[in-house]
Order: C-alpha cells, then sequence, then structure tokens
C-alpha cells in the first residue's frame, strides 16, 4: 500500500489533523511541529520521486511546510489535511524544478529523467547525500520493525496491523476483535511500546541524541 | 523525563486522533513541551510508516529537518493571537470554520453563473405569469439592462455578488411565493416558504 498517494483515512485520523490545524491556526506553531513529525517522510518521499537531488528533496520540502503553515487559515477543512499537504508538496516541487531550468548553473542531475518510473521506489537510489551506511541503517530499522511485529503476541499484533496497515478505526478494531475500545487503545500502545523497544538503539545511533 | 506509562498510552491514542477533552490537553502539552514525549509521538507515526511502506524508514536527516523548520516557523509570524485559549486547552469541540479558500475566485464565477441562470428562471416564469404583474415591472422584466449597481459581499459562503436590481425583482417574486399552491396571494405564508431576507431588501 503506497503512503504516498492521498488515500482515505479514517475519521479519527483526519479529525486529529484538523485538531492540530485548528490550534495551529489559533497561535500554537507547536502543534503544526507535531504533523511536520507525521507527515516528513512521506512528503520527503513524495518529493523524492520528482527529484533525485536529496538536499533539493529536502530544501522543497521545508518550503512545502512553511507554504502549508503560511496557508493554513485557507486550509477549508473539507479535505483530508494530507491531500491538501500533498498538492502543496507537488506545487512546491514543480515550481522548483521550473526555476532550475531557467538556471543554467544548477546540475541537470538535480532532475528526474522524463523517462524514470515516478513509481521507482526511493530506497533503490543512491545519491551522493546518501552513503552506504545510512541506507543500510535505513533499512535495519525498518527490518526490526518487521521482526518486532513478529514477536508480538497475536492479540497485539492483530490491533496493531488493523490500525497502522488496514486504517481502521478504534471502534471498527474493536468490533472486529470482539473487545472493548479501551482495550483496544491498550493493545495499540503495548504493541507500539515493544516495537520502540526494539529500534530506539538504532533510531538513537542513527540521531545521536537518546529518548 | 520520561513520560509516563499512561501519558505515553495517552500519546498514542493521541497518534489514533482518539483523545477529547481533558486528555486531549494533556497529550498536547506533553508533546509540545517534552521532547521525548515528543520523540514518543515521532516513534510510533514512524512505526506506522515502515509498516505500510518499508521506504519510508528514517533517514539521519529526519531530526536535522525538523530543527531547521522550527528556525524558519520561528521566523513566520504567530498565525493568529488568542487571549484565552483555556478553551482549547480543555478540549472544547471546536468546528473548524469556513474560510476564503484560495480558490474562492473560481466559486464567485461559478456563484455569477448561478445566478444568472437563476434570473433567467424567473424571467421565463415571470413572463408566464405576466397577468399577475404590473404593466411597469414586466417590461423591466423583458428590457436587458445593464444592473443600476452590483457589489461584492463577503458572506459566511464566501464572496457572493449582490445585485440590487436582481435583490428588487427576487423581492417582489416573494410576495407571489405562495400563490402556486393555494391560487391567492399568501403573504403569510412567505417566511415558510421563502428564506427571510429581511435586511437585505431595498
Amino acid at each position: 500500500m503506497s503512503a504516498d498517494i492521498p488515500s482515505s483515512e479514517p475519521a479519527s485520523a483526519s479529525h486529529s489533523d484538523a485538531m492540530l490545524v485548528e490550534r495551529t491556526v489559533a497561535g500554537d506553531q507547536k502543534a503544526f511541529e507535531l504533523l511536520v513529525i507525521k507527515y516528513q517522510r512521506r512528503i520527503q518521499r513524495l518529493i523524492g520521486r520528482m527529484v533525485r537531488d536529496v538536499d533539493l528533496v529536502e530544501d522543497i520540502a521545508q518550503e512545502t511546510f512553511i507554504r502549508a503553515y503560511r496557508a493554513l487559515a485557507q486550509f477549508r477543512g473539507e479535505a483530508q489535511f494530507y491531500t491538501w499537504l500533498y498538492r502543496i508538496a507537488v506545487n512546491t516541487a514543480k515550481k522548483a524544478l521550473m526555476d532550475l531550468k531557467r538556471n543554467p548553473t544548477v546540475s541537470e542531475n538535480s532532475f528526474k529523467s522524463d523517462d524514470d518510473d515516478e513509481t521507482s521506489p526511493l530506497e533503490n537510489e543512491l545519491t551522493s547525500s546518501e552513503t552506504p551506511e545510512a541506507v543500510l541503517a535505513s533499512k535495519e530499522i525498518a527490518q526490526m520493525v518487521n521482526a518486532a511485529m513478529d514477536a508480538l503476541p497475536e492479540e497485539l499484533r492483530q490491533a496493531i496491523t488493523l490500525r497502522e496497515i488496514e486504517g481502521l478505526s478504534y471502534e471498527e478494531i474493536a468490533e472486529a476483535m470482539n473487545c472493548p475500545i479501551g482495550t483496544v487503545r491498550s493493545r495499540i500502545f503495548r504493541a507500539r511500546e515493544a516495537i520502540s523497544e526494539k529500534i530506539k538503539p538504532l533510531l538513537e545511533n542513527q540521531s545521536g541524541k537518546r529518548w | 523525563m520520561t513520560p509516563t506509562t499512561q501519558n505515553r498510552e495517552l500519546i498514542s491514542a493521541l497518534a489514533d486522533g482518539q483523545l477529547a477533552g481533558v486528555d486531549l490537553s494533556t497529550a498536547l502539552k506533553l508533546c509540545e513541551s517534552d521532547e521525548q514525549a515528543l520523540a514518543r509521538w515521532s516513534a510510533y507515526h514512524l512505526i506506522g510508516d515502515v509498516l505500510r511502506s518499508p521506504g519510508l524508514a528514517p533517514q539521519a536527516s529526519d531530526a536535522a529537518f525538523l530543527m531547521r523548520l522550527r528556525a524558519r516557523l520561528a521566523q513566520e509570524p504567530v498565525l493568529a493571537v488568542v487571549s484565552d485559549m483555556t478553551g482549547l486547552a480543555q478540549g472544547a469541540t471546536v468546528t473548524v470554520p469556513e474560510r476564503q479558500a484560495a480558490n474562492d475566485a473560481r466559486f464567485t464565477w461559478k456563484l455569477v453563473a448561478g445566478f444568472a441562470s437563476l434570473a433567467a428562471v424567473i424571467a421565463v416564469a415571470w413572463s408566464a405569469g405576466s397577468g399577475l404583474l404590473s404593466p411597469s415591472t414586466a417590461p423591466q422584466l423583458a428590457r436587458s439592462e445593464a444592473p443600476l449597481q452590483q457589489v461584492l459581499v463577503m458572506s459566511e459562503r464566501g464572496p457572493v455578488v449582490r445585485d440590487a436590481r436582481l435583490q428588487e425583482l427576487l423581492a417582489e417574486h416573494k410576495q407571489f411565493g405562495g400563490l402556486s399552491a393555494l391560487q391567492m396571494p399568501s403573504g403569510f405564508l412567505r417566511n415558510a416558504t421563502f428564506d427571510s431576507s429581511q435586511g437585505e431588501r431595498r
């Protein structure tokens, strides 16, 4: 399931985003940071399909979030926040590419070739800014997440799978698993905790920070 | 300070949009004031991203990205100043108000087109029941002349083009709004048949 193409999210996730948007518009910039953390990777991956240069990808992603922040007052709330953010990212990337094409000093390597398949996974491309070690570390984290999932008790694995992969709401999961909503919430939390503990050392090594 | 188990569970539920009221405000305060709580928020979303797509595994630059964005956001003007955020802090239900969107100009033209269609329908209906109208009114409908005044008015639904002549015609038409049902003037049913717009009548 592609995480870049906007798909319908359960109402609870949209409500969460709408709530953070509302707080941001009311003056709470920290609320916007929560949205940035949530969507940063997806936006960078989306832009990475259009632009080859990793540094440029980050610049465009930064610009995307700044533009989204400035335009939040105009966000009508009828579309999902990520759908709206997705469009801003695409438009920002297109504009950046057009500006670069007019600038003869920029290397042509910044652009994706029109022949490139836009659906090719980013992880298959090694840019000048990505070291083999960084790519390996990223893959290790992904593998650890999957290994931690496999090690979970059945009810925890089922709960987090229904939530994260199938996109069901707590109410729907409770119905599917025939248990109270509070139990669903607890199981998802415990699953996340178990996986977090496994990947924590890898994340700390990667970022140099402890949490 | 490591968030307590209860607080971490709140952050987990927050990530799923499942909080309201005091729990919501507590979780938001945690994420906004405690770096370790923020790290939990980040980790929970990371887990979801990786489960859905391994290509979304974190990059070494993720933390640096946020730091850099924070610095840029600090230079941006705060979107709004709210003197009393008690309602938000307590997780009061806040409906997202309708705001003028960047593409509202397109809607303006759609509204104008809608009014033009409405005017055409009224003109046809009026000419069909022209016996009920004063002779002085019907010729005015038959004439196509430039409106005396068009005003762009901001309403709750966005920009609306107000045409003084059209408003007059609509107001007069409302007088006969109940006629089709009762076959007699029924001004007392005016409000029940049409929206009251006393404030807009000239």
